[in-house]
């Protein structure tokens, strides 16, 4: 744990210097397909998918509980 | 416990460190100028699935049998905006099912005694009983539904460089009801270029178990195999042989104990870090650590051991052949129900990095490696490759591998040794590994030309997938989902 904050503190000081792009920059970025998380289509797959698999978790979708599952 | 605080402690102060130092970029940050509304009006999306799997590793009858299953879910999520800077969120799922292995928790077709029976050709003049783990039976158990609801507040900060978001969800199952809270908080700075979050879950769940036939009626008649579910019924041994109830060394299942504490309750931490690589390129990585406690096994599971006599109901000429599929009339009576322990800790580890090629091409992928204090270890890669093929329309080409290590407490049908502590035999806790094709067709009415009463049609999305398992297991799965605005 104390390594995963350490990474993220890490991560955090060397790439948010790696780029300072502007507000009327980001056209490209502010497209819906460049999300970084699921789309709502994906609800139900991920569903499945964590009924059917060991692991879960880190895919922005529900992190256990109330499904029945392990 | 220890652990547990300091860890808070830990991440108390990394993100009271980062967010300090934000707040020096933010009074160079003049986009409070103009402050947009986080959303600009209620939208609505309506989300239907149908799914549909089989394979022959069934945990309710012990690692073989039927996994024929059917789900038809249909999920409803509107997006309120109350002002500028305040989002209402109300998300009501409802998914019915069919399953031929949750049938299978009374596989014994025929079986007529027991005043709680799960047969509904209960009563008819047909005293022959069968089962197998390759049919289904007509027990009420084959069908369920299960519901769920979340209502989400969410609050921007005028520079909207800071999201608080909270949570409240319920869900119910015929087995189980669960209670869940959440909050976040997210931080965007380096004129948001690099966003942080972190996010809380609670989920409290309660069992309301259901046990295979043959275990609970059997506890409940306190061993005597000469009244109720038991009653005028044979019992065969391995070379279907009848044989004498009264006979104390016959089967019985190993533990009298079941589920002796109802709640299993999970806990989350998830932190997230987003950054802006380029003009082109974003990346996240983030990670989550779920500790789950209480009964965790799933008391319908059945387990076999290795170590004990096979005990049986139904055609003694079908025992020889009780692992094939051909047999349609004899059902294995269970040693046991799954067990295993009450604490279990997740770890999953995540990474999206996004890539925008040209107006045509998007390129998204994901990795995830997981493992947690069971023995499970997995890594899950993710491309899919968004299409512009026009304005309205985007195709959705996407594969997903998937592979993970067997739990520690993982055997196959009739492998336990009946010293071990804790075992299972469900398949999802085996090693395998997966593919998923999938497609999707995106229609995006940039205008919201066309109108049903108040609302504009904004998007409609088709998605195909199909999922191969290297333990034979194969699903499809189809989506359709449409997405509304209100009229201003």
């Amino acid at each position: 744990m104390k390594n995963r904050i350490i990474l993220l503190i890490l991560l955090t000081i060397l790439l948010s210097g790696c780029a300072n792009v502007k507000g009327y920059q980001k056209a490209n970025l502010s497209d819906p397909d460049m999300t970084l998380s699921d789309r709502k289509s994906k609800k139900f797959e991920t569903t499945f998918q964590i009924y059917r698999e060991g692991a879960s978790g880190a895919n922005g979708g529900k992190s256990g509980g109330g499904c029945g599952c392990n | 416990m220890v652990v547990t605080k300091k860890t808070l402690i830990i991440i108390t102060l990394a993100l009271t460190t980062i967010l300090a130092f934000a707040q020096d970029d933010n009074l160079g940050n003049d986009s409070s100028v103009y402050k947009k509304r986080v959303l600009e009006t209620i939208e609505i999306d309506v989300l239907s699935s149908y799914y549909v799997q089989d394979g022959s590793n069934a945990a309710v009858t012990g690692g073989i049998g039927t996994e024929e299953l059917e789900d038809f879910a249909t999920n409803i999520n509107i997006s309120i905006p109350l002002n500028a800077d305040d989002v209402l969120t109300i998300d009501g799922t409802i998914s019915a099912y069919t399953s031929a292995s949750s049938s299978n928790l009374n596989p014994f077709s025929g079986a007529s005694s027991g005043d709680d029976d799960d047969d509904e050709r209960d009563g008819d003049d047909d005293d022959s009983i069968t089962g197998s783990p390759w049919s289904a039976s007509s027990g009420a158990s084959k069908h369920d539904t299960w519901s769920s609801g979340n209502i989400g507040y969410s609050h921007s900060s005028d520079d909207r460089n800071n999201i608080w978001s909270a949570n409240i969800n319920f869900a119910s199952e015929y087995d189980y009801t669960s209670y869940g809270a959440g909050g976040s908080f997210t931080k965007l700075f380096n004129q948001q270029n690099t966003e942080i979050g972190v996010k809380t879950n609670i989920y409290l769940d309660t069992w309301k178990p259901q046990y295979p036939t043959e275990i609970i009626k059997y506890i409940h008649n306190d061993g005597d195999l000469f009244v109720g579910f038991f009653q005028d019924v044979d019992i065969l041994d391995n070379v279907g042989n009848v044989v004498d109830k009264s006979d104390p060394d016959i089967w019985h299942p190993i533990s009298n104990t079941l589920i002796e504490d109802k709640g299993r309750d999970t806990y989350s931490v998830s932190l997230s870090f987003s950054q802006i690589l380029g003009q082109n390129s974003q990346i996240s990585v983030f990670s989550d650590i779920v500790m789950q406690k209480g009964w965790l096994a799933n008391p319908m599971q059945r387990v076999y051991f290795a170590d004990k006599s096979n005990y049986f109901i139904g055609e003694a000429d079908d025992i020889p052949n009780y692992t094939s599929p051909s047999n349609q009339d004899v059902f294995q009576l269970a040693d046991d129900i799954e067990r295993l322990p009450d604490t279990r800790l997740k770890t999953p580890i995540g990474m999206r990095f996004n890539y925008y090629l040209n107006e045509y091409f998007v390129l998204r992928n994901y990795y995830r490696y997981y493992f947690d204090d069971w023995g499970i270890k997995s890594h899950t890669a993710n491309v899919e490759v968004p299409i512009k093929v026009s304005n309205s329309f985007t195709l959705y080409p996407s594969y997903r591998y998937y592979t993970q290590s067997k739990s520690d407490y993982f055997a196959p049908f009739d492998e336990h040794l009946s010293t071990e502590e804790f075992y299972t035999s469900d398949y999802d806790l085996s090693e395998f590994n997966s593919s998923q094709y999938g497609f999707e067709i995106q229609y995006n009415d940039i205008f919201t030309k066309a109108h049903l009463w108040l609302v504009g049609l904004k998007t409609i999305n088709l998605n195909y997938s199909y999922y191969k398992r290297n333990t034979g297991l194969e699903a499809h799965i189809i989506s359709l989902g449409i997405k509304f605005i209100l009229d201003k």
